[in-house]
């Protein structure tokens, strides 16, 4: 049978193979062999973020923040920036007597777009390193995958992968307990 | 006005005269749009009405026809673009003239000024001055003669007088104004003599003849009584207002009484003012001592006080016997012991409608002081008529009845209008052939005249008179006639001659009579030049009191309602102009109505609140009018005002009558009418509470300090013993906060948590200072201000939703015991804080400051978020809810005609747009730059800036100048120790601060007139 | 046993729900038939719409003059309805930021509607900034944009900050409501059976896989934006109560301003949700997931909050008097007995004296009184506003300027008209996007708890028992 499959790889590529499993739990049990096994490129699907997978997977830790930090500093010095050049080079005008760099009036500008700038950094910085948009996904050419957003636990471990070899990788799965696995084509 | 002007001048005006396409083009641009009047009830309606106004401006382009076309081919010599020209000419008013002097823009007056070298005005103006330049403007105004109601041309009028008047035995009843005019005069006999059964009358609603009469009864001859208030240590009046812009000499005697009390030291002296009326009047609140009581009780006064007086100076004793309510009350005691110690340096005068016998009994006492020479002057005035003249109309009325009359003449009087209806003019006329009227408008006289002649406005023709100090002057034309109409002097000397002679002539023919041959060249360049021929002018009368025989008429025992005219129509002269019926009344800040003034006491008795209907009732007539609570007011006592409830004489006027049933009470216009029950000054009379309410606009909801030390006063012998009386310290008993700290630091300013900008020296430093110890409340700052600054008239309904758009307002408080308080007034412009909360708040940087320390607004930076008048603390920035502008200027006509009405220096503000008192900032630049091109200084000279509002003020209370400049009157002003900033603690920095007021009352009577300082 | 006996938190979600039946429940709403009382209300809501964009229309027509509006008082109801909105704005952020950082579980269940309702009540309270000033056609002055006056906007005005700061908050409120949205959207496209739906949601979830590589930086981003908008969404109330308190007007000028419009902003934006979610979910049958003890949550906040506002009230007396400021003492004692006595004295019941019976669990736990003092405190809040703007206003320094404000027809109607605003857009929102978090309430169930499990993987839920509310416990 998967003579008949391998004949067929010719038409469409093979991206990897995709399982599912029955719950959270499992799903991080199965986690944790696939990263033993040495696989990497691979990913797990949840309808939620499941608590505890991050280290079962071995994730590293997210670079977010850095961008968010990059993003704030910018909006604190633009804001500065803006204000002086503004109000003290450009057009410097005598209002109610006040100084033309008149600092305690300017705080809540600089705060302001300091969260806004950092905002900013924080969710395209997250759809940045995510990969998003990405419309087209082979996942989704799976029916059965729609599930990953409903009540569905799924492991996929990519054909790129150095070590993926189909039937050690099906092995893997079927040990682990899953309800269900399939070849995804791209 | 050099000779060359003048020429040019005269050029057009023969142009003119043959102009008949010109004469099309006034038919043409100015249909009667009635149509627009009929959606009087909508403020848009009424207020394209007011633009109208505006409208004649343009026939100022007219001047020279050539420049409707073409730009100047050649120009003409002193007309450089741009820059204003002030010509000399002078105002008449009640059978006087006040000098004035008119700035010119391209040919068109644009403003109104007094004449510094003329008596009558010494540089000053009051509200009407400022406002006749609106009714030169004013759309409603007679444009073409009428005969039998059909449109008719001044020539035709012409062509009938040459018939009608050539039987010169015409019986014809001569009904005319008071007017001083020689040239009038003359021609007043010329008639007199030509047609012999002519019969010649002056009649003014409230004219002087009482007075007059009065000196007649003490000296045997017609005089007017002249004060002179700068030698008058004591001043003492009878219900008499003269402070007051109906009084014909107001600004004089403002300029001499508030002259006595400016005190700038401890050392200097001060006069002392009683003031003994029915209504609270601008004289009653400048006064040190008052006392209310009834109008009908003036006349037992003066017999109390010439008793008091009998025992103490000679002359007197005639009234020795007098015995009444007020002899040996304090008041009189204290009084009478004043005057007499200060006998021949005090002026008691007596209101000019009063009867004839207290004028007598007033002149006596005056001669019994030794007053005579000194503080009053008896003056023979030639233009009075040899004859009682309420008597003498009377007479004629009844004969015109009888049909004695082949033909009546009015001249420039409305007596179907200010008559009462039992006198029954109208009716009257019925009986005579032809009855000719010749008036300024259009009114419910000239409706049931056969002949109506359009009369030209005192700026648009030539003429003479003579002030009411007798200086002597020429009413000099700023522009051509408008409208086909002619001066009262040509009108009579077309009804004696039958031919039109151009006033020119006839005023030049009297000078020629006074200035023989080559002199008459001279002085007449330097009588036009100066506004004022000072050589000659009326003779003080040599007098000898004759005995008056006391008699004593009993005041009114219950209900008096007193008749007054009103503070800014007058007897309705005025009722079409809209700058006039907003401005508020002085005391009661009410505009565009009149109402029923009464104490608290009567108004509690009858049971009314302000704004409910009240009916009053004199002699079985009775009108419907609003009652208003003065306090202050006598008890009993109803003051009503007339010139009001016009019908179909002007748009402003008489403003959503005609469609008023299909409003509901709260929106009515136009005021009422109380002529019907106008017999005497007082009469007997009634009222009681109707229902409903009539809806008053007032600009000043709020009428106490509430404690609040915005106005600071003390008595002069408290000012002497602490100086410091209106320093915050001395107020609050302890200092302005944040001065401590900043002793500490060696400032002069409180602490503050920024490092403010500072201002140097090498600008100017503008300042203003408001000396609350001249300002008697007259608010002709506020029309000055209207006038220079293109401020738009906005109509009842805006007022009432308190959207005023005044940029100087005149805040008026009562002090003390609600039912006789002390009234003061308090001019607020804005006052150029040098930290000013308007400008921090704007966020578009819309109001910022200058260099010359002016708080300046940038109206086409304004996106209007009133988030600066709302920081105000002074509440003096005024916002265009609505484009008021085009509504008040538009003109369904050709636009420019907006142009040409305004001050060509000033923005016209836009819809959504704050505005506010700008320090006159274009006085401010001109000045700046004449003086940079004179001089090169960027430092303008000590009163070379002078702003509207300190201009037109006759009382001087107005102190505008450089801050930098030491020796400025305003930098001295403000050094003295009774300046004082309002709001000072909030450390805002105002530069408009104020002088703090000082009374002078006799220390007898204090507690009477609760003279308690005001927080 | 001990005294103080274990009390556990009660289930968060009632009724035995797995991860589908959650899913069903919430998806079937967006995915179902449209029902016709949607589109009855919908209709009324576009009414109001319509009444709306008269009133503007009529009002850059004519002018500012069409409302009450005069001297002194420069600011009515348009600025009045501004702070309202604003205020009411504050409870969707603050729910899904400081309840998230304070991890308040039971901010899942109304989280996203309640930012739905903030975002919405935003745009309403912007429309008025943009409105009220003279020369509408030139509003976009207040942006630093060039322009041919080659001139910058005033950065010491309050009114500024106040552009700042809304058009922040507005912002940020709108991503983090956003980032929410994309796995449910992602649920969506997956359920959606016809095109366009699976078209709309496709695109909406970016190609949300539900992958927990990508879970891992989306929860950090959520933690991020949770902190960045807990200090937003307090500073935003703070900017907005400077318009007042920077000012020099008394009644105006006042330290307390800032924490107090905060805690009152809190206390409208509660009852506000818990307007709308006692409607919602008795029409859409969500009881499972938003219970009573959400509500009972809700009004004890209501409760701390309204409190709060109480204290600020007696503490602005207590301060006119004690600052021995004659102006500031005269404007307290006016606003309690002066011309505008009535509406202050409405205010101090409606937010003071009302919020007080939550004290009584019983009241805390009955559905239709809490309904009837949500709205009550909403009524209330809008007068506070009111009295801080006009009185003050009508009320200042110089005796002669005070006057009376009195609003005219155009005034209500463009209140009224914001309604139809905030009704369009919300009944839009229940419509076609997940009122739900599904994600995140699917995160709370127990089910989803990786310990909740044994080494087989089987499932072993802790049985919670719900204590019952015992009425002697008030």
């Amino acid at each position: 049978m998967s003579m008949t499959k391998t004949q067929e790889i010719d038409t469409s590529e093979l991206y990897g193979i995709l399982a599912e499993f029955k719950n959270p739990k499992a799903l991080i049990d199965v986690s944790k062999k696939v990263v033993e096994a040495g696989y990497d490129k691979f990913d797990t699907y949840a309808p939620f973020p499941i608590h505890g997978i991050d280290k079962a997977m071995n994730l590293p830790k997210s670079k977010l923040g850095w961008i968010v930090l990059g993003h704030g500093i910018l909006g604190f010095s633009g804001a500065i920036a803006m204000m002086y050049y503004m109000s003290v080079i450009d057009y410097p005008l005598n209002i109610s007597g006040k100084p033309f760099f008149n600092v305690p009036a300017w705080v809540p500008i600089i705060f302001e777009l300091t969260v806004l700038l950092s905002a900013f950094g924080a969710v395209f910085g997250m759809f940045f390193l995510n990969g998003l948009p990405k419309l087209h996904n082979p996942l989704f050419n799976v029916e059965r995958f729609k599930k990953a957003t409903d009540d569905g636990f799924f492991v996929c471990i990519e054909a790129k992968d150095s070590k993926f070899q189909a039937d050690l990788v099906r092995q893997l799965f079927e040990e682990a307990g899953a309800t269900h696995i399939e070849e995804v084509y791209d | 006005m050099s000779e060359v002007t003048q020429n040019t001048y005269w050029k057009s005006l023969n142009e003119l005269a043959q102009n008949k396409e010109y004469e099309n083009f006034v038919e043409r641009e100015f249909p009667e749009n009635a149509t627009e009047l009929t959606d009087g009830v909508s403020r848009k309606g009424f207020l394209r009405v007011m633009g109208a106004s505006i409208a004649l401006a343009g026939f100022a382009a007219c001047r020279r026809p050539v420049q409707k076309i073409l730009p100047y081919s050649n120009q003409p010599e002193d007309i450089v673009p741009g820059i204003p020209l002030f010509y000399a000419t002078a105002m008449p008013f009640q059978g006087s003239l006040t000098g004035l002097v008119v700035e010119n823009h391209e040919g068109r007056p644009t403003k109104v000024e007094g004449n510094d070298l003329h008596p009558g005005s010494w540089g000053n103006t009051n509200a009407y001055h400022q406002a006749t330049m609106l009714e030169m403007y004013d759309p409603d105004r007679s444009r073409t003669p009428l005969r039998n109601g059909e449109k008719a041309s001044t020539s035709d009028f012409a062509t009938f007088a040459q018939e009608y008047f050539a039987d010169t035995n015409k019986r014809i009843a001569f009904i005319s104004e008071a007017n001083s005019s020689p040239s009038f005069t003359a021609l007043k006999q010329n008639a007199l003599s030509k047609f012999t059964n002519a019969k010649w009358v002056t009649y003014e609603p409230f004219g002087e003849d009482n007075a007059i009469e009065g000196n007649r009864i003490a000296f045997g001859s017609r005089l007017r009584t002249h004060y002179n208030y700068t030698n008058a240590d004591v001043v003492v009046s009878l219900d008499d207002d003269f402070l007051a812009p109906t009084h014909p000499n107001n600004v004089e005697y403002a300029k001499q009484v508030t002259g006595r009390r400016k005190v700038t030291s401890t050392s200097d002296s001060m006069s002392r003012i009683y003031s003994i009326e029915n209504g609270f009047t601008l004289t009653g609140s400048f006064a040190d001592n008052r006392l209310r009581v009834k109008a009908s009780e003036i006349e037992a006064f003066a017999n109390a006080l010439a008793a008091a007086l009998s025992t103490r100076v000679n002359g007197l004793n005639a009234f020795r016997g007098i015995n009444n309510q007020f002899t040996g009350s304090d008041f009189i005691t204290a009084l009478a012991d004043d005057l007499a110690s200060n006998a021949g340096k005090c002026a008691v005068s007596v209101g000019l409608d009063h009867s004839v016998y207290t004028h007598s009994v007033v002149t006596a006492i005056n001669t019994s002081l030794n007053n005579t020479g000194s503080t009053v002057n008896y003056l023979q005035v030639p233009s009075f008529d040899n004859q009682n003249n309420s008597q003498a109309f009377a007479d004629v009325v009844s004969e015109m009845k009888a049909g004695n009359f082949d033909a009546v003449v009015m001249i420039g009087t409305n007596p179907v209008y200010t008559t009462n209806t039992d006198l029954d003019f109208a009716s009257a006329l019925t009986n005579v052939e032809e009855v000719i009227h010749f008036g300024t408008y259009k009114d419910e006289s000239s409706k049931s005249a056969s002949w109506h002649v359009s009369r030209s406005h005192f700026l648009e023709t030539w003429g003479d008179g003579y002030s009411f100090g007798g200086a002597r002057s020429v009413i000099q034309p700023q522009i051509q006639p408008l409208h086909d109409s002619i001066s009262e002097i040509e009108f009579l000397n077309t009804i004696i001659s039958g031919e039109l002679t151009s006033g020119y002539e006839l005023v030049q023919n009297t000078f020629k009579g006074f200035y023989s041959g080559s002199r008459f060249e001279n002085r007449w360049k330097d009588i036009l030049h100066d506004g004022i021929d000072i050589t000659d002018g009326y003779n003080r009368a040599n007098v000898q009191l004759r005995s008056i025989t006391p008699s004593q008429t009993s005041p009114i025992d219950g209900i008096e309602v007193v008749i007054r005219p009103d503070s800014s129509i007058y007897d309705g002269r005025f009722a079409n102009l809209g700058w006039l019926q907003e401005l508020p009344d002085p005391m009661t800040k009410i505009t565009w109505d009149n109402v029923a003034l009464m104490s608290p006491a009567t108004a509690a008795s009858i049971g009314v609140e302000n704004e409910d209907l009240v009916s009053v009732a004199v002699n079985g007539k009775a009108i419907s009018i609003a009652a208003w609570i003065q306090p202050g007011h006598a008890d009993d006592s109803i003051t009503l005002n007339v010139g009001y409830g016009r019908e179909g004489i002007g748009r402003v006027a008489d403003m959503g009558r005609e469609n008023s049933q299909l409003l509901d009470p709260s929106e009515n216009y136009g005021g009422v009418n109380v002529y019907p029950l106008h017999f005497s000054l007082f009469a007997s009379g009634a009222i009681s509470k109707s229902s409903g309410i009539y809806k008053i606009a007032c600009v000043q909801d709020h009428h106490s300090l509430e404690g609040r030390d915005m106005y600071r006063q003390a008595t002069l012998e408290k000012y002497k013993d602490t100086p410091m009386y209106a320093s915050f310290a001395y107020v609050h008993k302890y200092d302005v906060p944040g001065m401590k700290e900043a002793a500490e630091l060696g400032e002069d300013q409180p602490i503050s948590l920024f490092d403010e900008q500072t201002y140097s020296a090498d600008e100017p430093q503008w300042g203003m200072a408001i000396d609350l110890n001249s300002c008697f409340g007259c608010g002709v700052c506020v029309i000055a201000c209207q006038s220079e600054n293109n401020i738009p008239v906005i109509g009842k309904r805006e007022v009432n939703r308190g959207r005023e758009m005044h940029w100087i307002r005149n805040d008026r408080y009562y002090v003390g015991d609600e039912n006789n308080p002390q009234a003061v007034h308090q001019p607020v412009p804005c006052m150029h804080c040098e930290l000013a909360p308007c400008e921090q708040v704007c966020p578009v940087a819309a109001t910022t400051h200058s260099d010359d320390g002016m708080n300046q607004m940038t109206y086409n930076r304004c996106i209007g978020t009133r988030y600066c008048a709302n920081n105000c603390p002074f509440k003096v920035r005024r916002f265009n809810f609505f484009n008021y502008p085009k509504e008040y200027l538009t003109t369904g006509e050709d636009p420019d005609i907006i142009q040409m009405a305004m001050n060509p220096e000033v923005t016209v503000r836009f819809r959504g747009v704050m505005e506010k008192c700008t320090y006159c900032v274009q006085r401010v630049n001109r000045a700046k730059i004449n003086t940079k091109i004179e001089t090169g200084s960027p430092k303008p000279a000590d009163g070379t800036v002078v702003t509207a509002c300190q201009q037109a003020c006759p009382a001087d209370a107005i102190y505008f100048g450089d801050l930098t400049d030491e020796s400025s009157t305003v930098a001295k002003m403000k050094r003295n120790e009774r300046n004082y900033l309002m709001l000072e603690e909030l450390n805002v920095r105002p530069r408009t601060s104020y002088i703090a007021k000082l009374t002078n009352p006799n220390p007898v009577l204090v507690d009477e007139t609760n003279q308690e300082p005001a927080h | 046993m001990s005294k103080y006996e274990y009390v556990p938190e009660p289930a968060l979600v009632k009724g035995n729900h797995d991860f589908a039946s959650i899913t069903r429940l919430v998806t079937d709403v967006n995915l179902r038939p449209t029902p016709k009382l949607w589109y009855l209300f919908m209709l009324i809501a576009n009414a109001l719409l319509g009444v709306f964009l008269l009133a503007v229309g009529y009002l850059i027509w004519e002018g500012t003059g069409i409302w009450g509006l005069m001297n002194p008082v420069g600011w009515g109801w348009a600025i009045i309805n501004f702070v309202w909105w604003v205020g009411i704005g504050h409870a969707g952020t603050l729910i899904s930021a400081i309840l998230f950082l304070f991890r308040q579980d039971w901010r899942t269940a109304i989280n996203r509607f309640a930012e739905a309702m903030t975002i919405f009540a935003v745009i309403c309270a912007l429309m008025f900034p943009g409105i009220h000033v003279g020369r509408i056609w030139v509003i976009y002055w207040v942006f630093p944009i060039p322009n041919q006056m080659a001139m910058w906007p005033n950065f010491n005005s309050p009114l500024l900050w106040d552009v700042f700061a809304v058009s922040t908050y507005f912002t940020v409120s709108l991503l983090f409501w956003y980032v929410g949205l994309v796995p449910d959207l992602a649920t969506l496209r997956d359920k959606a059976t016809d095109k366009i739906r699976k078209l709309a949601y496709g695109i909406g979830a970016l190609g949300w896989t539900g992958s927990n590589r990508a879970w891992w930086n989306y929860e950090k981003a959520y933690m991020i934006l949770a902190g960045l908008a807990t200090p937003l969404v307090l500073s935003v109330h703070t900017i907005v109560s400077f318009d007042f308190a920077v000012s020099m007007i008394p009644g105006w000028h006042t330290t307390i301003f800032p924490p107090y419009f905060v805690a009152g902003a809190v206390f409208s934006g509660f009852a506000m949700v818990l307007t709308l979610m006692l409607i919602c979910r008795k029409v859409y049958g969500m009881e499972d997931i938003m219970t009573n003890d959400h509500m009972e949550k809700m009004n004890i906040i209501i409760l701390v909050t309204g409190s709060m506002v109480g204290f600020a009230y007696i503490m602005e007396f207590f301060i006119a008097w004690y600052s021995g400021v004659e102006y500031e003492k005269a404007i307290f004692m006016l606003r309690a007995t002066g011309p505008y006595a009535w509406a202050y004295w409405i205010m101090m019941l409606c937010n003071v004296i009302s919020p007080q019976v939550f004290w009584v669990k019983k009241l805390r736990r009955h559905v239709g009184f809490t309904f009837f003092i949500s709205i009550v405190v909403n009524i209330g809040m809008w007068f506070e506003r009111f009295v801080i703007t006009v009185s003050s206003l009508a009320n200042d320094y110089l005796p002669s300027s005070w006057d009376y404000f009195s609003p005219t027809i155009w005034d209500v109607l463009t209140y009224v008209g914001t309604f139809g605003i905030f009704f369009t857009l919300f009944l839009a929102f229940l419509r076609f996007l997940p009122m739900i978090a599904i994600a995140e309430i699917k995160a709370i169930l127990p089910q989803a708890d990786p310990h909740n499990y044994d080494e087989n993987q089987e499932y072993h839920p802790h049985v919670v028992e719900v204590p019952k509310p015992k009425v002697d416990r008030v």
